[in-house]
């Protein structure tokens, strides 16, 4: 994965993408214990990718330089990675605020756990539950953050819908 | 719960705490091994020949 990441920074740096933050299954590994995944969920910006509208820059850079697509993903150094532009205020304030970290020597941006739990619940799938769930059960989340989050982004509702699916009777 | 299970489950969310506890590179290395088998698991002939 750094040699994934490192191609990444690299598209990043020529500017065929503007900011960007890992999502997903491997970004919640950064704070739970692994989960088994077979690709990266890249989110990307529109708005700091300037006149990027599609993501034909990504797939010409990358097919250019003998990075094969598969479906909706490209293989990176092993890795499927599908690259995600931010589709909406939240995904674009997860962008903004990602966490910056190194994997062996190599920067990148994580989503927080808040954010990731947030568009978790945003996502609302079977597998969003389980993560939203070992969020809590970790107790990674500062709650102050979180409820900020979720408020600033309609998602309140979601949240005690959820709880009151999968958390009543927990504690 | 009786006492065996309560053990189970206390002993699973350990677990999940010392792997969670884990520098990000080891636990992106116990990724790939995940993704490695799953591929392998997914690419073998005799799960080809039973989702046919």
């Amino acid at each position: 994965m750094k040699a994934t990441l490192a191609i990444i920074n690299q598209m990043q740096s020529e500017g065929i993408i503007g900011k960007y933050a890992i999502g997903g299954a491997v970004g919640a590994t950064f704070y739970l214990e692994p989960a088994a995944t077979l690709d990266i969920d890249i989110f990307i910006s529109f708005q700091s990718a300037g006149s990027l509208v599609s993501l034909s820059p990504i797939d010409d850079y990358l097919t250019k330089r003998g990075f094969k697509a598969e479906k909706e993903y490209i293989i990176i150094e092993g890795w499927p990675v599908q690259f995600l532009p931010a589709g909406n205020a939240l995904i674009e304030e997860a962008l903004a605020q990602a966490v910056e970290t190194e994997l062996e020597g190599v920067r990148t941006w994580v989503m927080s756990a808040e954010h990731l739990t947030a568009i978790a619940l945003q996502t609302w799938r079977a597998k969003d539950f389980s993560r939203i769930l070992q969020f809590v059960e970790s107790g990674t989340l500062a709650p102050g953050k979180l409820d900020s989050i979720l408020s600033r982004h309609g998602l309140l509702a979601k949240w005690e819908e959820f709880g009151n699916k999968f958390l009543k009777g927990n504690s | 719960m009786s006492e065996w299970m309560r053990k189970i489950l206390e002993s699973k969310q350990a677990m999940r705490q010392r792997l969670a506890a884990l520098p990000f590179a080891d636990k992106v290395k116990i990724l790939e091994q995940l993704r490695d088998r799953s591929r392998a698991i997914a690419e073998s002939p005799l799960r080809q020949k039973f989702s046919k």
